[in-house]
């Protein structure tokens, strides 16, 4: 194993959670215009939700997970319904919005410390554990797959935006929401359905988080301020944009472990997410 | 007794946070989600005095308050660069750093263990060791954070900030350097946040990294917007209602780890309702 091959598949595999994670959150953003902190927490949902099927139940990981992503982009349709659109409907201020997203972080962070307690654990799919060696590096099964399903996600969600007359009510939404509504969009059902989709893609990521490293009731922060940072350095509410971030922050987090000690690496992220505001705030791609 | 003495300093403590985090939030209008961090830099700093070097509790707070206030000078310069969403993540991601380097400036913070058995404050040789002193020494603090808050809300200083706040273009124009008074009210607010944070140091005699990570600003802002943007007398209720009600939940039966998880339900509720049905808060002045 070498450490140079090996570096850059771990940047990789997470930069492709970064990225399904920064896909949502800028889903959401482009349509709302508001930072969403419960999208951490949904992601988190989708873990826990995963977790309580295969300990509890003892169904398939595979239909597990599919239910995971479902309940992840329930709760944030469910959020949606019950709090971003009646602010919306009010006109409320997007630091509103703000505010109440933190705040519906806050309560399924402690219900979800409530119900599995704070401690870790660890989702597993069952199997051995697989390891592929390419190039030099090697990569477990559950990280080939993360690879794979961020990459058919992305492709997937590039082809709904740009073929679909939802992925244009979406853009149109983007551009301006008063506009959209005005030319017949229903913008509150489009909306409810950008959150379905972006919370159940942190569904995805928070399960991938589960199986890579583990899972415990505040995992949700970490999850979503990397997405976040992931976004900015690409360019909020821009998905091309977030994806490269991911990849970019990926690369500058792992190579920096490799001379600094690895517990700095939320350290490394946030410096660079400071470099970034500084010195160029509308990311890579500006809008 | 003893429980009632120890609510009514945890109160203090909370008031004092939550009467400064609004001169930033309320009055100057920077939602900064990163008041923690400063409230645990100082109590850090006085532990760490009073601990290994012997420090007197007064002096330990003092240095503190020197030390969290050039902190926040530094993290005021670079967050004014930011507007809008990314001031807001700025703040927090500065939690999230802070909160990193205790855990893992091992030889000074004594990382994840935290520092045990931080001495209770003397003065002249007269020791605020029992529960009640200790109460009337909060109550002090909190009223001279009171008096000049108070005294920075009504005077011309404090006008600008709010004026800032309306229309910082329009302000600028008149010949202001806006900066220089966004970046004032953040490093008083800061200092006076390290003042709380090296009496609830003392006051609880232990503090690890968890006191101060980014969910305790969170609660910290949630006592600014149940009391109102731009009240210092609402923040006073804030701080009241929020360290009260989830106390209640006590005595309803939860143990001590599902209580605490409670209080963080509590409070993350109330953020949720209150933008819901009354964004203000109780008595605010400013609206979102």
């Amino acid at each position: 194993m070498e450490i140079f091959p090996q570096l850059l598949a771990n940047s990789i595999v997470a930069g492709s959670t970064y990225a399904l994670i920064a896909l949502g959150f800028n889903l959401i953003y482009g349509a709302t215009k508001f930072v969403n902190m419960s999208h951490g927490a949904v992601a988190a949902t989708g873990a826990y939700a995963v977790f309580f099927l295969t300990t509890s139940t003892g169904v398939d990981i595979w239909v597990a997970a599919v239910l995971g992503v479902c309940a992840a982009g329930i709760v944030g349709f469910f959020l949606d319904k019950t709090i971003f659109s009646p602010l919306r409907a009010r006109k409320a201020s997007n630091v509103t919005s703000f505010i109440a997203s933190l705040g519906a972080f806050t309560v399924i962070q402690a219900l979800i410390a409530v119900f599995f307690t704070s401690e870790f654990h660890t989702l597993s799919t069952g199997n051995d554990i697989y390891v592929y060696e390419i190039a030099g590096a090697s990569i477990t099964q559950i990280q080939f797959i993360i690879i794979c399903a961020a990459l058919v996600i992305f492709l997937g969600l590039a082809l709904i935006l740009n073929k679909t007359i939802f992925g244009k009510a979406v853009k149109a939404i983007s551009d301006d929401e008063e506009v959209a509504r005005v030319l017949g969009i229903n913008t509150d059902r489009i909306i409810g359905y950008v959150f379905f989709i972006g919370s159940a893609l942190a569904g995805v990521a928070g399960i991938f988080v589960g199986f890579d490293f583990g899972i415990q009731p505040t995992m949700g922060l970490l999850i979503l301020l990397e997405g976040a940072t992931a976004s900015i350095i690409g360019g909020i509410g821009n998905i091309y944009g977030g994806f490269l971030g991911s990849f970019l922050l990926a690369l500058v987090e792992n190579f920096g472990i490799w001379k600094i000690p690895s517990q700095w690496k939320t350290a490394i992220s946030f410096g660079l997410l400071l470099v970034f505001l500084i010195f160029r705030p509308k990311g890579i791609f500006k809008k | 007794m003893s429980y009632a003495i120890y609510l009514a300093t945890i109160f203090c403590i909370y008031a004092i946070a939550g009467v400064s985090l609004n001169l930033v939030v309320g009055y100057a209008g920077l939602l900064s989600i990163t008041h923690a961090a400063f409230f645990g830099i100082g109590a850090y700093a006085t532990a760490i005095l009073a601990t290994k070097f012997g420090a007197d509790f007064f002096l330990a707070v003092l240095v503190g308050i020197g030390i969290t206030a050039a902190i926040s000078w530094c993290a005021g310069i670079i967050m004014s660069r930011l507007g809008g969403d990314y001031y807001v993540l700025g703040t927090v991601s500065f939690n999230y750093v802070v909160i990193n380097i205790m855990v893992n400036w091992d030889g000074l913070t004594n990382g994840p263990l935290g520092i045990p058995g931080i001495p209770k404050p003397s003065l002249f040789g007269f020791s605020f060791s029992s529960n009640i002193l200790f109460l009337v020494l909060s109550v002090l603090f909190l009223a001279a954070v009171y008096a000049v808050s108070y005294w920075i809300t009504t005077s011309s200083f404090g006008r600008v900030i709010k004026a800032i706040r309306e229309d910082e273009e329009a302000v600028r124009v008149f010949g202001y350097r806006t900066i220089s008074y966004k970046l004032a009210i953040f490093m008083i607010s800061a200092a006076m946040a390290a003042l709380a944070g090296g009496l609830f140091a003392s006051f609880i005699t232990f503090i690890d990294p968890t006191s101060f990570n980014v969910m305790e600003s969170v609660f910290m802002l949630a006592i600014v917007i149940v009391g109102g943007f731009g009240n210092i007398k609402g923040s006073l209720i804030g701080a009241f209602l929020l360290v009260l009600i989830p106390e209640l939940l006590r005595f309803v039966g939860f143990s001590a780890d599902i209580a605490a998880y409670m209080r963080q339900a509590v409070y993350g509720l109330a953020l949720v309702l209150f933008m819901l049905y009354r964004p203000k808060g109780l008595i605010g002045e400013y609206k979102l």
